[in-house]
Parts: structure tokens; sequence; C-alpha cells
């Protein structure tokens, strides 16, 4: 019935930080007493870096902030919105929770699928588009709401979500 | 007399976010006055706690007295404030407008609070889908720093402070403030048994206070213009100050509406300066006042209820994140509740029993109602196994919040539920599919 | 008149000191009131009053969770029930564990950990030992309410999460019992929980499996069948298994175990709770030599005639041995015998021996252990280190057994300096170089040797006369660990005739040689331990229940050489 987090995909090569993002962890871990709380920034760091946190990534992170690595999987898999594989270009993320559900959320999700040809969790097989369910975004007065990576659109319709695919589509 | 905006007044002025237009409009002159010397911490704390500034988060327990219970002596811990901006209360997105719109005044309240409460370091804990808004808080951050509001030794004075946002990753339990506190320290976001409370051993073992962004913007003008100003606003003096109320869904006109603590409910709904009536022309059947967590209400229970803690309570529901959520007649509420229940079971943390288990039982029972594959004895299942998961059977109370509206839902509307057992589709006009 | 001068005032008495403050709390539980240690846990102090407090997540050495909701009980004075585990003792503290609302809420936490539990019991380890069977027969309800898909982990159910350890995460209750075992005991936090809700599964890293020193100890605290011990899988019905008292023969930490056999073959080992020593834990090392017990060669005694190896009865063999040790010792003198212990054989044993050497006016006796890996443990204050592959080493050398006046050990031959006509090893395991056959040759330069022996080396195969001599299952005895602690150990079972205890096969050897009581009993033994070995004054007080630490500062000599 619902998506599983227990796997975090291998990349299947080092995941070494760039020196700018080193740059950028020294200067989280001077904000936080302790290595292990600035595990949210590093991640979404990393996240930032990759588009996505793959096992290697995870190991290391855990090496530079000297966590288990069991301990960044349990939080990599707790957070809904580290990417435990690769995403496609577009992270379509469409609220279902109770206002966007009183006007219709599902069935724009319904109509997104069918034209994208792809279930929950899938992605385009060019790449383009990945599409998702969320939970309440704080969008509720503009129902549905809906967000493609870290942008909100709302609210949405079937007409206009054809239109934000097509454009999104032909964008490199 | 037309109620003059607080929280909201500078929403949609040119430039609101600007620390030059904050200024303009008179802002940081309390953090000016205060720390240079104005007010001593504890004469701030007995300030807030004279306004009886009600958490606004959704627990609605008084700030000042919260912050009453850090120890006189914290043993040479730091002390840490928390601003609670993981706003994820479906209905609720007042804070969303308050950090995108006027990031400062949110700020100001945090510098007031942290030196009420003689805290070093502050973090605001950002949802991680408020991508806009953590980027818009840094830039005010960092015009604060520049600006002397922030740092060490503020505007010349003994106190320093600095805050750091800190932005979450999708989970609607680290709004909880031991889940929050869980989440800052890098871990897993899980609440923690209490006692000990937070104010006595919270964030890194520290004593700590967790506040609402909407609490902590009130603390900012309480300060401006004294509790006695902040105590007149609102119902009586246990329900005080300005007050955002969200409405969504089946209204003309939803969104965020302010107003004196204690606004009737019905003038919310179908006044001309709030939600104007159920779109469509159609009725209302039913709304959940203080968002998912809280009761149901039927059309007819809405009468006469002031939106403030106390009003809401002696309705049988709760005021919560004000997020007030409107169902009109042709709504199933045997789809609206799966729905909720579909979030509880996706957002419980999995640590305790009751919660794990029982919110994803419901669900799945709920779904299979809705879908009609209701069977018999469904009806007295859901509202047993929703009996029995909250008023301490779990750690905290998001047991609780999937219970309120499940069991109100079912003694209230029963005869739906019934209907789709027995007929295997809605009683209203139209279906709503939840999907898998 | 005037009045008589009035008697001078005594002084005061002084005041009475004031009452000492209590290191107890009163606390009543359902109407009864017992004084109860402050540092207790709420559930643990239920137990000293007889009230059993069903739970699942507790355990009393790792951090308080209160995840279950299996221990709601009433607290007066708060109306919402409270995990007992959770709730910190207090001089007053009224707990009620009978009314309605206690009961109800058992029985809805027992409802909702079994809606998605698999009925595996017929095909599960844990049967007969676990706590999720035991609850529900307490406090469950019979029939099952529960009629939706059950949420099931089919890849991480029969699968190895670690060398030892078998997962079947379906029957997983979510407990973080074995979570906390890994961060907080072993220190190797190679579990944790992923994802979150209703889909929560506890697992470890990919490429880091559970393969601590303790990773067996996850597999006890785990209060189901989630987690398994691989070498245990299957093999027996734990109702069926008899628990007998013993020492674990690993190390010289000497934590308490529990032998637990059925028709004398020995299927595990347990730990067994001692605070001072191992406490709650048993590390993999020594809680899979269990299955070593059931191995023997030597079933009977031999003697060898050339080539010729013929089996003999024990008293055969034992007279044979006493002639060749009487008559070097009127020919040559006692000083061509060498007698060796073993660090692996009890203090009785190798007291036994080295009297018997010390009637002969044998000097020449050693005892060596293999050095090994540190094994660490952790009791309940520190953690304690073993680092010889022994488990009584340092007994062995308090009873005597290293080179009196004149005499010499086991380096002196093996390097050619001395050359035993006779050589007696009560132990032919005693020591790694007793399968090497450069080093065996050296012992077998003696005109005669004899040992005990339970399995084959090639020190048996060189000996004259192997002896039948019992494991560790099959006798009972003390050890004395790395703390000076007498531990005791009891018999599982007989071992099969002719197979006997070494201190019965020394015992026989020292009639023979006309010194000894044929009575004697290892308790005798101990009896004159106690009486004889410096610092073992107080021996006999040891019970299978927490040994008896000599006192430091006793002792004749202690370590190595």
């Amino acid at each position: 019935m619902s998506h599983t987090r227990y796997r975090i995909e291998a990349a299947g090569e080092p995941r070494k930080f760039p020196a700018e993002a080193l740059a950028r962890i020294e200067k989280i871990l001077k904000r936080y007493p302790t290595k292990q709380a600035a595990l949210l920034p590093v991640l979404w760091l990393a996240q930032e870096t990759w588009g996505w946190i793959s096992k290697e990534a995870s190991e290391e992170v855990a090496r530079i902030l000297e966590l288990p690595p069991s301990h960044v999987d349990g939080v990599l898999t707790f957070y809904t919105m580290f990417n435990l594989r690769p995403v496609g270009r577009n992270l379509l993320q469409f609220c279902t929770s109770i206002s966007c559900h009183l006007l219709g959320a599902e069935e724009l999700v319904a109509h997104c699928r069918k034209k994208l040809g792809v279930g929950l969790e899938e992605t385009t097989k060019d790449g383009k588009f990945t599409l998702v369910e969320v939970e309440c975004i704080a969008g509720c007065d503009k129902a549905p709401s809906m967000m493609v990576n870290d942008a909100y659109y709302e609210p949405m319709d079937a007409g206009k979500l054809d239109a934000l695919l097509e454009r999104l589509g032909r964008e490199g | 007399m037309a109620y003059e905006k607080v929280l909201s007044a500078r929403v949609g002025r040119k430039d609101s976010r600007s620390i030059e237009t904050y200024v303009a409009d008179g802002g940081y002159a309390s953090v000016r006055r205060v720390v240079t010397g104005g007010m001593t911490p504890e004469q701030v704390l007995e300030e807030v706690k004279k306004a009886n500034v009600r958490g606004r988060g959704g627990a609605g327990f008084s700030a000042g007295v919260k912050w009453s219970f850090l120890p006189k002596d914290t043993k040479g811990k730091p002390v840490y404030l928390l601003c609670n901006a993981d706003e994820s209360e479906p209905g609720t997105f007042k804070d969303r407008l308050l950090i995108e719109n006027d990031p400062h005044q949110l700020l100001e309240g945090m510098i007031l609070a942290s030196y009420a409460i003689r805290c070093r370091n502050a973090y605001v804990y950002i949802r991680g889908e408020f991508y806009d808004g953590a980027r818009i808080l840094n830039a005010a951050v960092e015009e604060a720093y520049a600006k002397g509001f922030l740092g060490e030794n503020i505007l010349g004075s003994a106190f320093s402070l600095d805050i750091t946002v800190h932005r979450g990753a999708g989970a609607y339990i680290c709004g909880e403030e031991t889940g929050l506190i869980e989440s800052i320290e890098g871990k897993r976001g899980q609440p923690r048994i209490k006692p000990p409370f937070p104010a006595v051993s919270g964030a890194f073992a520290a004593p700590t206070i967790v506040n609402n962004v909407e609490t902590l913007c009130c603390v900012k003008h309480v300060i401006d213009r004294g509790a006695d100003w902040f105590l007149k606003l609102g119902r009586n003096e246990k329900n005080t100050g300005p007050k955002l109320y969200c409405v969504s869904g089946h209204v003309n006109r939803p969104g965020v509406y302010e107003a004196a603590m204690g606004l009737d409910f019905k003038e919310f709904l179908y006044g001309q300066s709030y939600a104007q009536g159920i779109r469509g022309g159609k009725k209302l059947k039913a709304v959940i006042p203080g968002g998912a967590s809280a009761a149901i209400l039927k059309a007819d229970e809405i009468e006469g209820v002031p939106l403030d803690f106390d009003g809401v309570a002696a309705r049988g529901s709760m005021l919560g994140s004000a997020a007030i959520i409107v169902m009109d007649e042709d709504t199933c509420i045997v789809s609206a509740i799966t729905n909720i229940l579909k979030f509880f079971s996706h957002e419980s943390c999995g640590q305790c029993t009751p919660c794990r288990e029982g919110t994803t039982w419901l669900f799945k029972v709920l779904h299979r109602i809705e879908n009609g594959e209701g069977r018999p004895g469904d009806v007295e299942l859901l509202s047993r196994v929703g009996g029995q998961m909250a008023n301490g059977m779990t750690i905290c109370v998001l047991a609780d919040g999937a219970a309120a509206p499940l069991l109100s839902a079912v003694a209230k509307f029963k005869d739906e539920f019934v209907f789709h057992v027995e007929h295997k589709r809605c009683l209203a006009g139209t279906k709503a599919l939840v999907t898998a | 008149m005037s009045a008589n001068p009035k008697p001078p005032t005594p002084p005061a008495p002084p005041a009475a000191p004031p009452p000492p403050a209590k290191d107890t709390f009163t606390v009543t539980f359902d109407g009864k009131a017992i004084e109860v240690p402050r540092n207790l846990n709420l559930i643990d102090a239920a137990r000293l009053a007889g009230v059993d407090i069903p739970h699942f997540c507790y355990h009393p050495r790792l951090s308080v969770v209160g995840q279950c909701r299996m221990c709601l009980v009433e607290i007066e004075g708060i109306p919402k029930i409270q995990a007992a585990c959770t709730v910190p003792l207090k001089d007053g503290l009224s707990v009620k564990t009978t009314t309605d609302k206690v009961k109800a809420s058992r029985a809805a936490t027992m409802e909702f950990l079994l809606i998605n539990h698999p009925l595996d019991c017929p095909i599960c380890d844990q049967a007969g030992e676990c706590t999720l069977q035991d609850n529900s027969f307490g406090y469950g309800q019979q029939l099952s309410h529960f009629d939706e898909s059950k949420r099931q982990y089919p890849t991480f159910d029969r699968t190895l999460i670690g060398p030892h350890v078998v997962a079947d995460m379906t029957r997983c209750i979510q407990c973080t019992r074995c979570i906390r075992f890994t961060h907080e005991i072993a220190g190797t936090s190679e579990l944790t929980f992923l994802d979150r809700g209703g889909r929560t599964l506890v697992w470890t890293h990919d490429g880091q499996p559970l393969a601590n020193d303790w990773s067996g100890c996850a597999a006890d605290v785990c209060p189901v069948g989630a987690l398994t011990v691989r070498e245990f899988r299957f093999r027996k019905r734990v109702w069926y298994l008899q628990k007998t008292k013993s020492i674990c023969p690993g190390c010289p930490v000497g934590c308490n175990v529990s032998i637990e056999s059925k028709d004398d073959v020995v299927y595990r080992f347990l730990p067994r709770l001692n605070p001072d020593v191992n406490d709650y834990w048993l590390c993999d090392h020594g809680r899979f030599l269990s299955e070593s017990l059931n191995d023997r060669d030597v079933h009977k005694a031999a003697i060898r005639d050339g080539s010729r190896v013929q089996e003999v009865t024990v008293p055969v063999a034992v007279e044979r041995i006493a002639r060749e040790i009487r008559a070097t010792a009127d020919k040559t003198g006692p000083s061509a015998i060498l007698v060796v212990g073993s660090a692996h054989l009890s203090n009785e044993e190798n007291f036994l021996l080295r009297k018997l050497a010390d009637r002969l006016g044998i000097e020449n006796r050693d005892v060596v252990a293999d050095e090994s890996r540190v094994r660490r443990i952790k009791s309940q204050t520190a953690w304690i280190e073993g680092d010889e592959a022994a488990a009584n080493f340092k007994g062995a050398r308090d009873m005597g057994l290293a080179p009196g006046k004149g005499g010499y050990g086991l380096d002196a031959v093996l390097s050619g300096k001395a050359s035993p006509e006779v050589v007696l090893v009560a132990d032919a395991a005693f020591a790694a170089l007793a399968d090497d056959p450069e080093k065996v040759a050296a012992l077998r330069r003696a005109r005669f040797v004899a040992v005990a022996a339970r399995n084959a080396n090639a020190l048996t195969r060189a000996a004259d006369v192997v002896l039948p001599a019992a494991s560790l299952a099959e006798k009972e005895g003390t050890f004395t660990n790395v703390q000076g602690r007498v531990q005791r150990f009891e018999r599982a079972f007989l071992p099969k005739p002719p197979v006997r205890a070494t201190w019965e096969l020394l015992l026989q050897i020292a009639i023979a040689l006309g010194w000894g009581d044929r009575a004697w009993t290892p308790a005798d033994l101990l009896a004159q331990i106690a009486a004889e070995v410096p610092g073992y004054a107080g021996a006999t007080e040891a019970s299978t229940e927490g040994g008896r630490l000599l006192k430091k500062g006793d002792f004749a000599w202690t370590g190595h050489p």
C-alpha cells in the first residue's frame, strides 16, 4: 500500500564533497554544539550537490561527522524529502492532504499519471519527471497545491498542469 | 470599530521583507530599548506572562508560563530558544505567511524572547518544504547581523545572540516540541518521554524553550505596546491578543485572516471580511476548527462559538493551529476522514505501539470502507480501536490527534459510515477516492 | 523561712542525632506498601513487591524509552495512565496495576502488537521463552479482530543479519532493545530504525552486518523471535532444555552461563545474570563454545604399545600410570617426573594434581595457557577483561602449579634443557602446543607419557596412556576469574562410562600411589583448598549465585612467572 524507504541506492562511485561544499560544512559545524546536530544541514548539502543521497554519500557524511553509518541511514530514511535514489529533473510533489483532497487533489494526480505514463514514485523514461504524493505543504488556501523541485505552483488544475508539464518538458 | 491588523499589518507592503522598511515602520525599536537597559530579562518575561500569550502552534499553553519553567540556576548549561516553524498541521499556512512576508517581525520576537530567557544561541526550525521561507529568513538574518541586531554585544549591550536557520526534511512529527528537539540534535524526530520537560532538559540536555512563529511575533507586539493592550485584544483575559486564522476547503475566499482572539465562528465563515461563505452556493456540512487533529463539528454546532482556545474547547473540539477546514454538503465524510487517517499513518514516527499500529489499522479499515469493501462490524471497530489510542496510551499526542477527528466523525456522521458499509458507496453526491 | 536551694539543673542531654536519611523510598503497589531502594526502576521495584508489570522495551541495563506501552499503570495523583518504566521513584508513590483502565490499556497494547505479528509460533525458536507469548496469555484477548493485510518484511525474514544472528523482521515489535544494545553496551551501533510509522524496520547499514563481539546478546535481548541465534535455529524446543549453572570456559573473565542441554547433549549457552562479572551478557566467543562440549574422540582408556593401541579399562590404565610413576620415583627420583596441570581444569583438579606432586616430592610442575585476543564483557559497573584463552589460568596458578624449589617447567623441557622420564598431563588440550608435533616430540623424549583427554591431538596420539576425561558439562567444580572470584559450576549430566571427571581420574591415580580418600568429592576438595591455599579461605562460600571474591593481597602468587 505504501512505498517503503528501506534501500539507499548505491551510486557506484565514490562521493567526495567539492571544496566549496566542504567550506560550507565547516561554517555549518560552527553553528552547532555537536557534529551530530549538523547532520540535516549536511545531508541537504549532499542532496544539493548530487541531486540525491546515495549509499556512498551517506557514508561520506558519516565519516565527516564521525557518526555511525547506521545512524545516518536511520535519519535519511526517516525524513521523506531526502531522495534515496536518483530523481527526474523535475520532482512533481502533489499535496493530497485534507484541504487539497477536498478540492480534487487525487483527480489531479490521476490526470498527471495518465499524462506522463508513470505511477507514484516513478520517473519518466526521459528522466524529466518524477511524480510523488506528499502530505500538507501549507498551500491549503490555494488548493490543490503542488511543488516542482523547490517552487510552489498553486492553485493547480488540469489545464495549468498540462501547460506546466509542456513548458518544463521543453526546458533542457 | 474596524480591527487594526497587528501580526499581518505589513503583509503586502512594498519591500516588506527588507530591514530598512521594517525599521522605518518602527521595527527593532523594542529591541533597541530593551537590550540597552530599558527592561531586565525578568521584566520582559513578566510582561509576556501578564499578557497571557498562549501558544499558537496548537497547544495553547501560556508562553510566559512555559518560560518561567526554566530553572533559575542552569548550572552552567546554555539556554536554547527554538522557533517552531515546522508548520505541518493540515489546513495551516499562517506561519508561512509571516515568514515569507515579514521575517523581521519574527526575528525581533526571537531576539526579545532570547533576551528574556537568557539564550545565547537560537534556532529557527523551518520545515524543509519552505525553501523560499528559509531563503527569506536567512537573508533577513544576515541583514540583522549587518545592522547590529544580532551577534556579539547587540547595539553595544552585554547581550549577544546568534540565530541559525535550520531546515527540516519532511516530517510532521518534528512540529512536536520534543520531536523538533530530537531532530535538531541530528536524529530521527521521535518525541521524547516527558518529564523531563524541555525547559529543564531539552536540546543537548540543556534548558530549552520551543515557541511557535506566531507566538514569537506576538511577543514582539507585547513588548511594543504592553501587556495591557494585548490583554484587551481578545474575548477575555484567558484568550488574548491578535490571532491569525486560516480557512481552506469549500469556502469562497480561503486564506489567512487576522482578528482579535475570539472571532465568532459563523462570522468567520460567512463574513464579507473573511471566508465569505460556502462556495457554489452550497450549504455547510461540517468543519474542523483546528487542523486535522481536531474533532469535527457539524454545521449546527458552530452557533455562538468564539474562535479561541476556550471557546472551541467548550464545544468539544480545539482551536489548535486555527486551521479551519470547511466541508460542504456534497462532501463524503468517510472520504475526508480516510484522508486524514492516511495523513496520520504516514506521519506517525513509529516508535510507540498504539500509534504505529493503530493509525495504520484505522487507515486500512477506512480505505476499505471508502472503496466499497466495508464489512459488518467495521464502524464499531473504528470506534473501539480509535478509542484505545489516546489519553496516555502513547508518548505524544499524534495518536490523540488521529483519534479525535475519527471518533467525532463516526459519532456525528454515523449514518454515513454505515451507509458506506452497507451500500458500498457514498451517501453524499460526490465520491472522492483516496490514493493507495 | 528560706526555701531549699534549688538543685543545680543537670546539663541538658545531648540532642539526639537526626535520623539517617533513608536510602529507600516507601512505594505502595495496589495498596501494599514496601520499602524499595531509591535507584530502582519502578518495574523492578514492583517486582520486589511481588507485582508483575508486563513490559517489552524496558531492560534494566538499557536506556528507558517507554515505547512499547505495555507497562502502563495508574499513578495516584496523575489522571492519565503512565508508562511505569518512565515514572521516577519517589517517597509516597502509589501505583495501581489492577484497575480497569490498566487492564484495558494492556489488552489494547497486546491487540496492537498482535495485529501485524505473524502466527509463527510453530516455526519460531522463541516459543517458550517469548515475552509476547507470555504477555498475550496473561493480558491479551483470544480472538483477533484484525482482518486486513498484515505488514511484512519478506526480504528481511529468514536471513542473516550478522554471522551469528538470523533476522525474521516480520516478527519485530519495534521495541528497540537490540538497537539500544548495539549502541549503549556493545558501542558498535550496527542497528537502526529505517523508514517510519507502520513501515518502521530494524536493520543495519548495508555492508556493516551485526558483527560485534557480543552479537548473540542482541538475540538475547530481543523479546520475540525477530532476532535469533543461527547456531541454535530449529535445534531444540526450549521447554525441553535442562538448565545448569556453569561458568564459560572461554576466558578468565568467567562469565556466568547456563548450560542448556537435553539427553546429554549441550544445545547452547545462555548468559546467567551476575552484575559483578558479566551482568546480562556473554560474548560470542564464549557463547559458541557450547558446541565444543559435545565433541569427544576419546571414549575409552587406551594403552599404546609400540604402534599398537589397545583399549583397556580405566583401572588398568590408572594402575599402569601409578606403576610407572612409582618405579621412576624410586629408581631415579621425583626430579625425573613432570606434572602438567591445565588452565581449562577446575581448581579442585589442579589442586589435587599439585598435592599429589607434593606428596611424591615432585617439584617439576607447570600450567600454561595460550594468549588470546582480549575478551571484554561489561559488568554492571565496568568492563572486565581477560586475555588468556582459558577460564582458570589464575586458579591453576594459585593452586601452586609452577616449578617448585629446584624444579623445572614446560619451557625447560621444550627447549631441551630438561628431560623428564615421566610426564603426567592432566589435560591433553591444556594449550595449543599440545597439538604442535615439534613440541610434542620434545615431550615425547620422556620414557612414559600419560594424559587425560577428551579430544584427540598430537599429544594424545603420542602418549603411552590416555584416560577418557569429562567435559565441563559432565562435572562440577570451581574456576577463579581475573577478579579473583571463585565461581562454582555444576554438572549438567554424567559422562558416559567409562569417561570420568578429571578429578576422579587423578584421585584414582593418587589412591593407587597410596594417598587420598576414595570418598572425596569436589566439595571436599574445595574445603581443603579453603584451608590450605593462601588467599582461598572463604572459597567454600562460593555459591552458583555470585561466587566469592577472594581478598586481595592474600595470594602466594598471581599472574605469570
